[in-house]
């Protein structure tokens, strides 16, 4: 093992990723030479103290208020699904039964009918398109993606 | 499960089976330490308590996919991380930056509230690590704040773990450049 190599691996040794090969042959360095033997020490020394920096528990009140934030977040997304799925049915409905009523109607042009179907095949492939651009999104890119672990 | 305690992982199960406040009580334990670790990769406190509260949500929403094969505050910040970079991605497109997946520079704000306890040795380390650029800072919070292990740091940077290594290497020694130059 050379010493650039050895340098590398010291963060493997402290981190604890090593196999034990690894860790046997890296130990066998740093008994011979000096220079990596202080580097060990000294990055083992920051390692230590980061250990020591811990962040402050928040005061129960603050707490409190951190839970409440995300409980209302929660609670607002489950609303917002119901509203978006409720919404969907009844425009939908209504659409239906506007462009059914309109196609019997003798009394409105055929312009007007045909603008209006437009308008509403419209929509719907805009809809579509939209969402599959998002899904398409979603499966590449990497920040989006849940962790399974 | 690994590396939980038994209350943790009963508040997982019952999480996981629509229970609440069982999550409350894992978001309770975890808020500070969520908090600081998205104060060091976003550099601003309201941000950072706005990530983490949106990536305990997703926590919340992906639990059926958390299979205990790590404690759930890696599992979790690992998707911290993911909510702070959308988060600077967010901003960078908003202020019309072309690189959009740049970690803030160093951290000019220190917020001296987010510290458990200051000494003089604490102190000095935390000012280092805020003058960190965010590439180095980044890899140090993933593996000393976020108890991510090398493989996970390796998927979520998309990088062999040798590389993992070298950039841990890398940012470590900038760290102790930055403590021995204040030192000077």
């Amino acid at each position: 093992m050379n010493c650039d190599e050895a340098r590398r691996m010291i963060m493997g040794y402290l981190d604890d990723e090593l196999s034990k090969e690894e860790r046997e042959s890296l130990e066998d360095h740093l008994r011979d030479c000096d220079g990596c033997r202080k580097e060990h020490e000294g990055f083992s020394n920051l390692k230590e103290g980061l250990a020591m920096i811990k962040f402050k528990e928040p005061t129960d009140a603050e707490l409190e208020r951190y839970w409440r934030g995300i409980y209302n977040r929660l609670e607002r997304g489950l609303a917002w699904i119901l509203f978006s799925v409720g919404a969907i049915i009844v425009l939908c409905y209504g659409a239906f039964e506007l462009l059914e009523e309109m196609i019997k109607d003798p009394s409105i042009a055929l312009v007007l009918k045909i603008g209006v179907g437009a308008l509403v095949l419209g929509g719907v492939v805009l809809f579509v398109s939209i969402l599959r651009e998002r899904m398409a999104v979603r499966a590449k890119d990497k920040y989006s993606k849940e962790v399974e672990r | 499960m690994g590396g939980m305690d038994d209350r943790e992982e009963v508040q997982i199960r019952s999480s996981r089976a629509g229970d609440a406040e069982a999550f409350g009580g894992l978001v309770r334990k975890y808020a500070g330490r969520a908090t600081g670790v998205a104060f060091l990769l976003l550099g601003n406190r309201a941000d950072a308590v706005d990530a983490s509260q949106e990536a305990f949500l997703r926590a919340w929403r992906g639990l059926p996919r958390f299979r205990g094969e790590s404690a759930f505050f890696p599992w979790y910040s690992a998707i911290l991380r993911n909510v702070c970079r959308e988060h600077l991605r967010r901003n960078h497109r908003e202020a019309g930056s072309e690189r959009l997946d740049d970690l803030p520079g160093p951290i000019s704000r220190d917020d001296p509230a987010l510290l458990a306890e200051r000494n003089e040795r604490t102190e000095r380390l935390w000012a280092a690590l805020l003058r960190l650029p965010g590439r180095h800072r980044e890899i140090i919070v993933m593996s000393h704040f976020q108890e991510l292990r090398y493989r996970d740091i390796a998927d979520l940077l998309g990088i062999p773990i040798g590389t993992v290594m070298s950039r841990l290497h890398q940012a470590r020694k900038a760290l102790r450049e930055e403590l021995a130059g204040e030192k000077r």
